[in-house]
């Protein structure tokens, strides 16, 4: 039986009163047969029973739970109420449900980028391992194999640790010929994330040993994609790199490791030396803490490791630090503090909202007082009364949350498009069980929130008053209007933190994509066309390469010039290497100059529109055997010859005593961006590819007149007809690799503008609602005042006055707020200062202006009171 | 023992009691209202009148306790009625109530008539 009888008491009622007549008629046959005429039997029978409809009451009664046939009630009334407002219903349904849509939306982002448990086992004790080298530019630089085998070797805090470094591989063969994003691992990385290949083998140690058979364990997808999922991949093998691998495995389809571009893993085969090198930094270091051990006692002990390898390797290790982060913190990267500021601006949005909510409930309320006044006065206790108009902002709170739900399905969708691809969510954003929950959540914490103010208020009304004013007109309860005061009060202020972060980003995003980066990115197309190393093994048969590749394709049609480089901008943060400046002095340890270095063609300046500031560029007559030359940036010349003039100046690679050959500078070139659009350029030197090629330039930048994916085709069969086994890659037109970096910010800033806007539209209907309200209330007043004399100019001062109070005590609550809350963007400005006073006077013009429209309807409908009619109405 | 001529004791049933009396009526057998309320009133010999009122809503509490079920019969005169049976937990239920009753009445009868027996 139970609780669920509850829902059946109304079948339950009609067998009883089936029931009930069986009886009667049973009684008055016997009754006839006792000799009464059916009449008198029939009330003799009757008489008996008693009262029918009291005993199925009492039944009845016995079959209900008291309280949750209040709510029931309550339920029932309140949508019957909402359903006569249609108005308001749909107003304050629409608002909520923007605000917890966005809300919800902005939470599945921050769940999947964030929060769910990263797809490793035991994610919470991965950590990432960088050295700090910031003395050299780079706080979080990648781990020299040395130092790896140091801490791996020292440590105590790790249960193991294992180590990536970025290989291209080109897979040559019978297929066309194609370069994967693979690394080459220490064969423990899979045991130490913690998981395993789904088809196939692991690693074994052995596979790192130098001359071991060479394996390669595949990514889901490249298995899928080159592969068409067939399971006898296992043991075939692959040509990369000109080197045969055997297959051993597939992993799963969720793992990502490094990061998700990665395709195939290899283990790699350093010798005794390579692992014990300490000057080439490369590595990316992933290591599992034991259990039970923080991050700051491992961090503790790598510092004191890192001392140590300091004093052992003094030459490339000075002031090298270690320190390891939590491997989600590496994952989720620059876009966590985006999705915290943004998670804060929805919040902000909801709690407009439901103060506008609210405030338009109070102002119902005060229409409701006579009603209510008169239910206390019948009986009616106060809590009742008070519930009763919880379950009201309930029911719509849920039909806002229900709304926002389905509208968050395609605001999740929208707001992952956005999220940058790099970083996008691991296993994808979606609306699932959690963020049905917090859904839920949002909904309910809303509609306590804007509900129980109006029902606090509601229910301790002052019987005696209300009911003697006759409720409603000429009697504004003062508290009632200072509420919606207070309300009016906060959402300015809450509009004015949304809109100042809003602007802030905007000018950020405005100032990068106005900043020089220092060449020009239209009409460039790029391609990479990674050099096999086995077939192009001396340098000159690789600047052959080169050379024959740029007289083909500089002789293309569209084409205008092309450059060979080691990295076009935007696509490395390093590749750097030290120098000994002629003249200075043998630096102190930790002091040694280390600038970037691109190794690049002649016309490469050209392709990419670079600024030659003095000097001249590289030109024919720099070749193999002339004089080494190089070219540097300004910052260059700026920080290693302060003041001089830098042409002519020489410098050497590598450390102080190097025997390498001197290099003369003939040029300075303008500063270009090269890690990002937002980060300061650091110095840097360029050097012709005839005479270096430490680092393989591979990156092909192709000026064109016209659009340069059309020679896309053309420059790839003129590579092939070179050599058909080589590979390329990365083709794309250079804008869309500053489009790419400036994503995140034109995310944040749209996005941070959107929610603005919202808070904005919010913020000024919550102005023109209380305004509005006060001078429906006032009009006898106004009607009265003007019969008087008042002008109607006194009537507008009086309206315009109410709405600016209130706009002056928002906007200086609001900008305390701002002021103090714009620190928190940090980073994410750029170019402008967190308390930027133009920032702050926009805004405030902005919603000031606003204000005064808000404040001109009612006002003007103020200045039409009729005072005969309004006098009538007394 | 009351006597013959004593009035019904109309509407004093102590509470709980008309529980027990509709148990014990259909330790017998399934009966609906209509014959568990003579049976009572014949039994007691007329001195226990059960209000009808109060019988449907007690049928309906023990109905809910699940001391007893009900069906849909015929009737003797072949009309449809809703009979009731004992259940398992009914039947220990009543053995308990009338344990618990015959301890009433003797605790009552000591206290009325002290050591006349």
């Amino acid at each position: 039986m139970g609780w669920t009888r509850f829902f059946r008491r109304r079948a339950w009622d009609e067998e009883r009163a089936r029931e009930l007549d069986a009886y009667l008629q049973m009684e008055t046959e016997e009754n006839i047969a006792r000799g009464m005429t059916p009449e008198e039997a029939r009330y003799a029978a009757r008489r008996k029973l008693g009262n029918r409809t009291l005993i199925r009451e009492e039944i009845y009664r016995m079959n209900t739970i008291g309280l949750l046939e209040t709510v029931w009630q309550d339920v029932k009334y309140a949508a019957r109420v909402l359903r006569k407002s249609p108005g308001f219903t749909l107003f304050a349904v629409a608002i909520l449900s923007l605000g917890i849509a966005a809300n919800t939306s902005i939470f599945s982002i921050a769940d999947a980028v964030l929060l769910r448990p990263l797809p490793y086992r035991d994610a919470g004790r991965l950590v990432m391992v960088w050295e700090d080298a910031s003395t050299y530019g780079f706080p979080q630089n990648t781990p020299a194999p040395g130092n790896f085998s140091d801490w791996k070797a020292r440590n105590h805090v790790f249960e193991d640790t294992a180590a990536s470094a970025f290989a291209t591989l080109n897979l040559t063969g019978d297929d066309t010929p194609e370069q994967l994003n693979g690394v080459s691992v220490s064969a423990n990385l899979f045991p130490v994330l913690g998981t395993s290949p789904a088809l196939g083998r692991d690693f074994h140690s052995e596979d790192n040993n130098p001359g071991a058979a060479p394996v390669a364990i595949l990514s889901h997808g490249l298995w899928l994609r080159r592969f068409g999922a067939n399971p006898e991949v296992i043991g075939r093998e692959l040509l990369l790199n000109d080197r045969k691998y055997a297959v051993v495995g597939v992993m799963p389809a969720a793992f990502i490791f490094p990061d998700r571009a990665t395709e195939i893993w290899v283990p790699w085969q350093f010798t005794k030396e390579k692992l014990n090198d300490h000057g080439s930094h490369f590595l990316a270091v992933v290591a599992r803490l034991k259990a039970g051990t923080s991050l700051e006692s491992a961090n503790a002990e790598l510092a004191t490791i890192a001392k140590q390898i300091e004093r052992e390797h003094p030459d490339d290790n000075a002031k090298v630090g270690a320190f390891a982060v939590p491997l989600r913190e590496y994952v989720a990267g620059d876009i966590r503090l985006a999705i915290l500021v943004l998670s804060g601006a929805v919040c902000f949005v909801l709690l407009i909202a439901c103060a506008n909510v609210a405030s338009l409930l109070l102002a119902r309320a005060t229409g409701k007082r006579r009603e209510v006044a008169m239910r206390l006065t019948l009986g009616a206790s106060r809590l009742r009364i008070a519930f009763q108009m919880l379950t009201e902002s309930f029911l719509l709170a849920v039909l806002a949350g229900s709304l926002g739900l389905v509208l968050s399905v395609w605001g999740t969708q929208f707001l992952a498009a956005l999220v940058p691809t790099g970083i996008a969510p691991l296993g994808g954003a979606g609306v699932d069980r959690r963020v049905l929950f917090f859904n839920v959540g949002v909904s309910m914490g809303t509609g306590i929130l804007f509900g129980l103010l109006p029902a606090l208020r509601i229910s301790s009304l002052n019987l005696a008053n209300s009911l003697k004013n006759g409720g409603g007109r000429g009697s504004v309860g003062a508290g009632g209007q200072r509420l919606r005061n207070m309300l009016v009060v906060s959402e300015v202020a809450l509009a004015i933190v949304l809109l100042a972060g809003a602007a802030l980003m905007i000018r950020s995003f405005v100032n990068l994509v106005h900043l020089d980066p220092g060449f020009r990115a239209d009409h460039v197309l790029v391609l990479r066309t990674p050099i096999q190393m086995q077939k192009y093994d001396t340098q000159a048969r690789r600047t052959a390469f080169y050379d024959r590749i740029l007289e083909k394709v500089e002789h293309l049609p569209g084409v205008i010039t092309a450059g060979y480089t080691t990295w076009i901008p935007l696509t490395n943060e390093g590749g750097a290497t030290g120098i000994t400046i002629e003249g200075h002095p043998e630096p102190a340890p930790g002091q040694t100059p280390i600038p970037n270095v691109r190794i690049v063609s002649r016309n490469y300046m050209k392709a990419l529109r670079m600024k030659l500031v003095e000097g001249r560029l590289i030109d024919e007559h720099d070749g193999y055997g002339t004089q080494l030359i190089a070219l540097i940036n300004e910052t260059m010349a700026r920080n290693f010859w302060p003041g001089q003039n830098t042409l002519g100046k020489r410098f050497k690679r590598g450390g102080f005593p190097e025997k390498s050959p001197w290099i003369t500078i003939v040029g300075i070139v303008g500063d270009v961006h090269q890690a990002g659009l937002d980060r300061p350029a650091r110095a840097e030197m360029y050097l012709p590819y005839e005479q270096h090629d430490f680092f393989p330039p591979d990156y092909l930048a192709v000026r064109t007149s016209g659009d340069p994916m059309l020679v896309v085709e053309p420059v790839r069969q003129q590579v092939w007809s070179i050599d058909k086994q080589q590979p390329v890659a990365e083709t794309m037109p250079l804008e869309q690799l500053v489009g790419e970096n400036l994503a995140p910010k034109r995310m944040q800033a749209s996005l941070l503008g959107a929610f603005a806007g919202l808070a904005l539209l919010l913020a000024s209907l919550g102005i023109y609602a209380v305004l509005s309200f006060a001078v429906t209330q006032r009009t006898q007043e106004i009607g009265v005042r003007m019969a008087l004399g008042a002008h109607s100019r006194d009537v507008l001062r009086m309206v315009f006055s109410h709405g600016l109070r209130l706009f002056l005590m928002g906007a200086g609550f609001g900008l305390a707020a701002a002021l103090a809350l714009s620190r928190t963007l940090g980073h994410l400005l750029y170019g402008v200062s967190a308390n930027d006073p133009l920032s702050f006077v926009g805004v405030m013009v902005v919603l000031g202006a606003v204000t005064l429209l808000a404040c001109y309807i009612p006002a003007r409908r103020a200045m039409r009171v009729d005072p005969l009619a309004a006098l009538r109405y007394e | 023992m009351p006597k013959k001529d004593a009035p019904p004791l109309q509407g004093e049933l102590l509470q709980g009691t008309l529980d027990l009396l509709i148990l014990q009526t259909l330790v017998l057998g399934a009966a609906h209202g209509h014959t568990i309320a003579h049976v009572i009133e014949h039994r007691s010999e007329d001195v226990l009148q059960v209000e009808h009122g109060s019988l449907y809503p007690a049928l309906h509490r023990l109905e809910n306790r699940g001391w007893i079920a009900s069906f849909w019969g015929t009737s003797e005169n072949n009309r449809k009625a809703r009979y009731y049976r004992l259940t398992r937990i009914g039947r220990k239920a009543l053995s308990e109530q009338a344990s618990r009753w015959d301890e009433l009445v003797r605790a009552i009868n000591r206290v009325l008539r002290p050591a006349s027996e």
